[in-house]
C-alpha cells in the first residue's frame, strides 16, 4: 500500500476513523478496562440488614485463583477441546472438499448445490440447535425411526460420549457454507492457466487439487481456521439450547456457560469478569500462535 | 444501587457524554419514574411477572385504580426474572415491583434488591394463614405478599392407574412396591420420573422428610442440604433408579411430554400447580386424571411442603413504594385477582382465594375428580409451618442440579451429589462472609 | 461460470454425488422445520417426523396472534438491529477501513494492531462487560444497548480496508487531488463508489451476524416487546416446558424466519465480494 504526500495534515482521515475509533474505546477498550477492573472486586458480607448485606470490596487476585484452581472451569476447556477437535477438522475438511467439487468443471448440479450447502449459514444457532435437537430426540428423530425400523434399535445421540459429535454437527452442519463459500472465491481467483497446464502435462483432477489449487488458497485456509477455532472458543448457544434435553450438559459444560451461570444466576459478576479475562487471554494467545506457526500467512500486517 | 467507582473512569474517558447523547431518545422504561418530582397525576408502576393469569390481573388492577397504572413486562420464567431484577437492580433501572419465587427472596434481600414494606402491610397480614405469611417475612420485615402457593400432591393418570389396577400410594415404601408393580405389568411404562434439574421438588420431599437446608441463629447459618432426612430421600430415590423402577431422565422435555401422552408416564409427585402443566401437553386427557395426597414417609401422616409458587415484592429502585405496596396486595387478596387466579390453575395463597376454589370447578385435567379441591384444601393444611431458604438458593440449585445429573449418568450416589452441594453452598457462604457452623 | 476445458467427462458421477449429498445434509433440517410447521402439538410427537401435518393455518394464526402479535414485533426489532445496525456499523467501517488503508496518520499502525486484536477477541466475552458499562449509563434494556454495540465491527473494519487497497487506485485519486477536488468529495464521488461491492458484502456478514445474534440481546434486553427473533424465540422454547403448546409456536416461528433470510442471501449472493476477503489475505 502507499501514501500520499499530498494528504499528509489533512484533517480527513482523523474524521474519518473518529467514529470507529469512539466507537471502538467506548465497546471495546472501556468494557475491557472495566472487566480487568471488577475482576480485582468482589461482593462480601457486610453487617446491616436482617442476614446481612453484600457490597462490592477489592479483593486482588482472589477471582483469578478462584477461576485457576476451579477444576469445573478447567474441564470446561477439556470438553472445548474435544468438541473442537470433531467441529474444526469436519467443518474445514468438508468447506474444502466442497468448493474443490465446486470448482471441479466435471460436477454437475453445482448452482443448486453452493445455494443450498450455504443455506445453514442463514440460520441463527439457537434456531439450529432446535431444530437437531428434534431430529436427536429418540421419539422424534427421524435417524433414530429408521434404525428402529431396522431392528438395530435408536441411536444415542444425546447419552454419553454421543454429545461430542451431535453438538459438532450442528457446528459443522452451520459453518461449512460459508467456509465453503470463502474457498471456493478463493479457488476462481487462481488463474486457469495453472491448472490448465498441469492438465496437459497429465495430472489427474486430484494431483491437481493437491499440488496446485490447495497451496494457493492456505491464506483462505488460515483465515477460516482461525474463524473456527475462536468459533469453538465461543460456543454458548448450541450447548445450551440442548441443555434441557440432556442430563449430559451441565450449567458449566464450557467457559461461557459457566461465566454466564457465575455472572446471572448466582450473581458473581466479579468472578465471571475474572473468568472472561481469562477466557479472552486464552483466545488471543491461541491465535497468535496459530497464526505464527502459519508463519503469518494470513492478515498481512503493515509493510 | 451503582457500583460505588466506577462513574469517574467512564467520566474521564468521555464515554459519559456520548452515551447520554445517544441516550436521549431511548424510553427511560422504569429509570424514567425515579426522576419524576411530586407526584400529581397517576403514578405509572413497572411490573415484572412471567405467570399465565397476571395479564389479566393487571388489566383488572388497573380498571380499579385509575391513579395507579401498572405495565406489565414478562421477563421470562422464574430464574431468569429474578437473575435480571439482581442485576438491574444493580443497574438502578429495576421494575417497582417483580413476582419472585419463595426461594429466591433471601438471595434479593442480602443483594439489598428488595424494600421492606411492612409499614404497609398490616391490614393484609391476616388475610394469609400464618405458614405463607412465614414465606415473605422475615424477623419481622416484609418483603413481599403472597400470591400463590403449591402445597404438594401427587398427581397420577387415574385411567391408566384403573387400567392396571393399583391404587396411589399412601407411604413412600408403597411408592416403591407400586413403582415395581407397574414395570412388570408394563414393562414400557414407569410409575414416575426422578429428574435431576428439579431442584425444588427434591427440595420440598427432603423437607418432608424432616430435612432443614438453612437455618440461622445468632447470624451464623447451618447448612443441611447432606443432613440426615435428605440423605435418607437420596438413599430411597437411589434404590428406585437401581432397579429401574423410576425413569431417570430431565422432565417436560419433548421427549418425556411424549411419553406422558403415550399412558407411559403414570405420576408426577408435585405440587397443586401441576394439572394446569399437564393439560398443556395432554390435552387429550383431560379428566383421565387426578390428585391424591403425596406420600408419607410414616403411616397416617400428613406432612407436606410447598413446592414454587411465588410472592410479589417491592423493589428498593421503586420511588412508589407505597402504591406498589397496594398493587401487590391488591393482586393478592382481592377478589377478582383470585377469581381470575383459579381459573388459570393457580392455587391462591390467600385465605379466602383458598376457600373460593371451593366452589370452583376443578382444572380441566382432573375435570372428573369430584374430590379435587377437598384434596387441595387438606394439603394446603398439612404443610410444614417454616421453611427456611437460604442466600444463596441459586448457587445450591445450580450445584445440585449439575451434581444430581452426573450422578445419574454416571451412576454414581446420589448421596454424594448432595454431599457435594452441600460444599459447594458452604464454601460459597463462607467465601461471601457468612458464618456457618460446621466444616 | 468458468470455461473449462473439458478433457474427460469420467470423473462426473462421484463429484456430483458427493456434492448433491452436501446439499441433501444441508437441507434436511430446514425441511424438517417447514414439515413440523404444519403439525399440531400433538402430532409434532405421535407421527413419523418428515409426515405432513394439518395444522399449518393454525399454527400460523397461533403464531401471529401470540402475545397480541409479539412475533411481528419481534421480526420488525430483529430488521431494526439487523438493518439500520448493520447500515450504519457498514459506514463506520468503511470510512475507518478507507483512511486506513488511503492515508498516512498519526496512530494508524496502532489503531491497525488493535483492530486486529480486536479480531481475534471473542465478542461474547465482552457481553458481560458491555452489559455492566450499559447498566452504569442506564440504556440497558432499550434499543441502544443492542444497536450501538453492534455498530463496531473490528472485522468490517479490516475488510473495508482490504477492499480499499484492492478496488481504490491510488492513482484515482492523485489525479482527483491534481483536479482541487476535497478529500470529502474523493471520498465521496470515488472512494465509496468503488467500494459499494466491497460494502455490500460487509453489510451482507453484518446483517446475518445481527440477525443470529443470541447472546447480546438476551443479556441486554428484560422487555419482551424489544426481543428480536432469536431472543423471543427461545423464550418461547424455555417456557415451552410450562406451556408445551409454544412448542409449536417456536417451531413455526423458527420455519418463518427463515424464509426472509434465505430470500435475502439467494438475492445478495451475486452481489458480495467474498472473493476479495480471501484474496486480500495473500498480501
Amino acid at each position: 500500500m502507499s501514501t500520499q504526500a499530498g494528504a499528509r495534515g489533512s484533517r480527513a482521515p482523523y474524521l474519518f476513523v473518529a467514529p470507529a475509533v469512539l466507537l471502538f474505546v467506548a465497546f471495546l477498550a472501556v468494557p475491557i478496562g472495566y472487566a480487568v477492573y471488577l475482576s480485582a472486586r468482589g461482593l462480601r458480607l457486610t453487617g446491616k440488614g436482617i442476614f446481612g448485606t453484600r457490597e462490592e470490596v477489592f479483593v486482588g487476585l482472589d477471582n483469578y485463583a478462584r477461576t485457576l484452581t476451579d477444576p469445573e472451569f478447567l474441564a470446561g476447556f477439556g470438553r472445548l477441546a474435544l468438541y473442537g477437535l470433531i467441529s474444526v477438522p469436519l467443518t474445514l475438511g468438508a468447506a474444502l472438499l466442497f468448493a474443490l467439487l465446486l470448482d471441479h468443471a466435471g460436477s454437475r448440479a453445482r448452482r443448486f448445490s453452493r445455494t443450498a450447502i450455504f443455506l445453514p449459514y442463514a440460520i441463527p444457532g439457537v434456531t439450529a440447535s432446535l431444530l437437531w435437537g428434534f431430529m436427536y430426540l429418540p421419539s422424534t428423530s427421524p435417524f433414530s425411526y429408521l434404525t428402529r425400523e431396522l431392528g438395530l434399535g435408536g441411536i444415542p445421540f444425546l447419552d454419553g460420549g454421543g454429545i461430542y459429535p451431535s453438538l459438532a454437527n450442528i457446528a459443522v452442519w452451520g459453518g461449512v457454507g460459508f467456509n465453503m463459500i470463502i474457498i471456493y472465491t478463493s479457488l476462481r481467483g487462481i488463474p486457469a492457466e495453472l491448472s490448465d497446464a498441469a492438465r496437459i502435462d497429465g495430472a489427474s483432477e486430484w494431483r491437481i487439487a493437491w499440488h496446485v489449487k490447495i497451496p494457493l488458497v492456505a491464506p483462505a485456509l488460515v483465515l477460516t481456521g482461525l474463524f473456527a477455532l475462536i468459533g469453538t472458543l465461543q460456543v454458548y448457544g448450541e450447548p445450551t439450547t440442548l441443555k434441557p434435553m440432556t442430563t449430559e450438559i451441565s450449567q458449566s459444560w464450557v467457559p461461557l456457560m459457566q461465566i454466564y451461570r457465575d455472572a446471572f444466576l448466582r450473581d458473581d459478576l466479579p468472578l465471571a469478569s475474572a473468568a472472561s479475562v481469562v477466557l479472552a487471554v486464552g483466545t488471543l494467545v491461541v491465535s497468535v500462535v496459530l497464526l505464527r506457526i502459519t508463519q503469518r500467512r494470513a492478515f498481512g500486517g503493515m509493510q | 444501587m451503582r457500583i460505588k467507582g466506577v462513574s469517574g473512569p467512564i467520566a474521564a474517558l468521555g464515554l459519559a457524554v456520548l452515551l447520554a447523547a445517544c441516550s436521549s431518545g431511548t424510553n427511560g422504561g422504569a429509570g424514567s419514574t425515579a426522576t419524576q418530582a411530586a407526584e400529581t397525576g397517576p403514578v405509572t408502576l413497572q411490573h415484572w411477572c412471567w405467570s399465565a393469569g397476571q395479564k389479566l390481573k393487571v388489566e383488572a388492577f388497573n380498571k380499579a385504580h385509575p391513579n395507579i397504572q401498572v405495565r406489565l413486562t414478562d421477563a421470562g420464567g422464574g430464574t431468569d426474572t429474578a437473575a435480571k431484577l439482581l442485576t438491574a437492580g444493580r443497574a438502578g433501572n429495576a421494575p417497582d415491583t417483580a413476582c419472585l419465587e419463595y426461594q429466591t427472596l433471601p438471595a434479593m434481600i442480602v443483594a439489598g434488591a428488595l424494600a421492606d414494606i411492612s409499614a404497609h402491610t398490616a391490614d393484609v397480614k391476616d388475610a394469609f394463614s400464618p405458614e405463607v405469611w412465614t414465606l415473605t417475612s422475615f424477623d419481622g420485615a416484609v418483603y413481599g405478599i403472597p400470591q400463590d402457593v403449591g402445597p404438594m400432591v401427587m398427581v397420577y393418570n387415574r385411567k391408566r392407574f384403573d387400567e392396571l389396577k393399583i391404587e396411589p400410594p399412601a407411604t413412600w415404601e408403597d411408592f416403591a412396591k407400586v413403582a415395581a408393580d407397574v414395570r412388570e405389568k408394563d414393562p414400557e411404562a414407569y410409575l414416575a420420573t426422578f429428574a435431576p434439574a428439579e431442584f425444588g421438588n427434591f427440595a420440598g420431599l427432603a423437607q418432608q422428610a424432616g430435612a432443614s437446608w438453612w437455618k440461622i441463629q445468632d447470624m451464623t447459618w447451618t447448612v443441611g442440604i447432606a443432613d440426615v432426612p435428605s440423605l435418607e430421600v437420596a438413599g430411597f430415590w437411589q434404590g428406585l433408579i437401581d432397579k429401574d423402577l423410576v425413569k431417570a431422565e430431565p422432565l417436560l422435555t419433548p421427549e418425556w411430554n411424549n411419553q406422558l401422552n403415550k399412558g407411559k408416564i403414570l405420576s408426577w409427585p408435585s405440587a397443586l400447580w401441576a394439572p394446569g402443566v399437564l393439560y398443556g401437553i395432554a390435552e387429550k386427557q383431560a379428566g383421565d386424571w387426578a390428585i391424591a395426597p403425596l406420600p408419607q414417609w410414616t403411616k397416617g401422616d400428613s406432612r407436606v411442603a410447598f413446592q414454587g409458587g411465588s410472592a410479589i415484592a417491592v423493589t428498593k429502585n421503586s420511588q412508589h413504594a407505597q402504591a406498589a405496596a397496594t398493587f401487590a396486595k391488591w393482586m393478592n387478596t382481592d377478589k377478582a385477582a383470585y377469581d381470575i387466579q383459579i381459573a388459570e390453575g393457580e392455587y391462591p395463597a390467600s385465605l379466602a382465594g383458598q376457600q373460593a376454589t371451593s366452589s370452583s370447578p376443578p382444572p380441566k385435567l382432573v375435570a372428573n375428580q369430584k374430590d379435587y379441591w377437598e384434596i387441595a384444601a387438606k394439603a394446603a393444611q398439612s404443610t410444614i409451618p417454616h421453611i427456611s431458604w437460604g442466600p444463596n438458593v441459586s448457587t445450591a440449585q445450580s450445584a445440585f442440579q449439575d451434581a444430581a445429573a452426573a450422578a445419574v449418568r454416571d451412576k454414581t450416589p446420589l448421596a454424594e451429589a448432595l454431599k457435594k452441594t452441600q460444599q459447594t453452598v458452604v464454601d460459597d457462604m463462607k467465601a461471601t462472609g457468612f458464618k456457618v457452623a460446621g466444616p | 461460470m468458468r470455461a473449462h476445458a473439458l478433457p474427460h467427462h469420467r470423473a462426473r458421477i462421484l463429484p456430483t454425488l458427493v456434492l448433491l449429498a452436501g446439499a441433501f445434509y444441508c437441507l434436511v433440517p430446514v425441511a424438517w422445520v417447514v414439515v413440523a410447521a404444519t403439525k399440531s402439538s400433538t402430532e409434532l410427537f405421535s407421527t413419523f417426523t418428515f409426515a405432513p401435518g394439518t395444522a399449518l393455518l393454525d399454527n400460523l394464526r397461533d403464531l401471529f396472534a401470540y402475545g397480541d402479535g409479539q412475533f411481528l414485533l419481534w421480526a420488525a426489532n430483529s430488521a431494526l438491529y439487523a438493518g439500520a445496525g448493520s447500515a450504519a456499523s457498514t459506514l463506520i467501517s468503511t470510512l475507518a477501513g478507507y483512511a486506513m488503508a488511503k492515508y498516512d496518520f498519526r496512530g494508524r499502525t496502532v489503531l491497525f494492531y488493535a483492530i486486529l486484536a480486536g479480531v481475534l477477541l471473542p465478542g461474547m466475552t465482552l457481553a458481560i462487560p458491555q452489559y455492566l458499562i450499559m447498566s452504569e449509563t442506564g440504556l440497558v434494556g432499550g434499543y441502544w444497548s443492542v444497536l450501538l454495540p453492534g455498530l463496531i465491527s473490528p472485522f468490517g473494519i479490516y475488510l473495508a480496508r482490504v477492499y480499499a487497497t484492492a478496488s481504490v487506485p491510488d492513482a484515482t485519486l492523485e489525479a482527483a487531488r491534481i483536479d482541487g477536488a476535497s478529500e470529502y468529495r474523493i471520498l465521496g464521488a470515488i472512494g465509496l463508489r468503488m467500494m459499494l461491492p466491497g460494502m455490500v458484502t460487509i453489510f451482507m456478514l453484518q446483517f446475518v451476524g445481527t440477525w443470529n445474534n443470541f447472546l447480546l440481546p438476551y443479556i441486554m434486553l428484560s422487555d419482551e416487546s424489544k426481543f428480536p427473533i432469536t431472543v423471543g424465540l427461545y423464550t418461547l422454547l424455555s417456557k415451552g416446558s410450562s406451556e408445551p403448546a409454544l412448542y409449536g409456536i417456536a417451531i413455526v416461528g423458527a420455519a418463518v424466519s427463515v424464509i426472509p433470510l434465505i430470500a435475502l442471501l439467494l438475492f445478495l449472493q451475486r452481489f458480495w465480494r467474498l472473493d476479495l476477503l480471501s484474496g486480500g489475505l495473500k498480501g
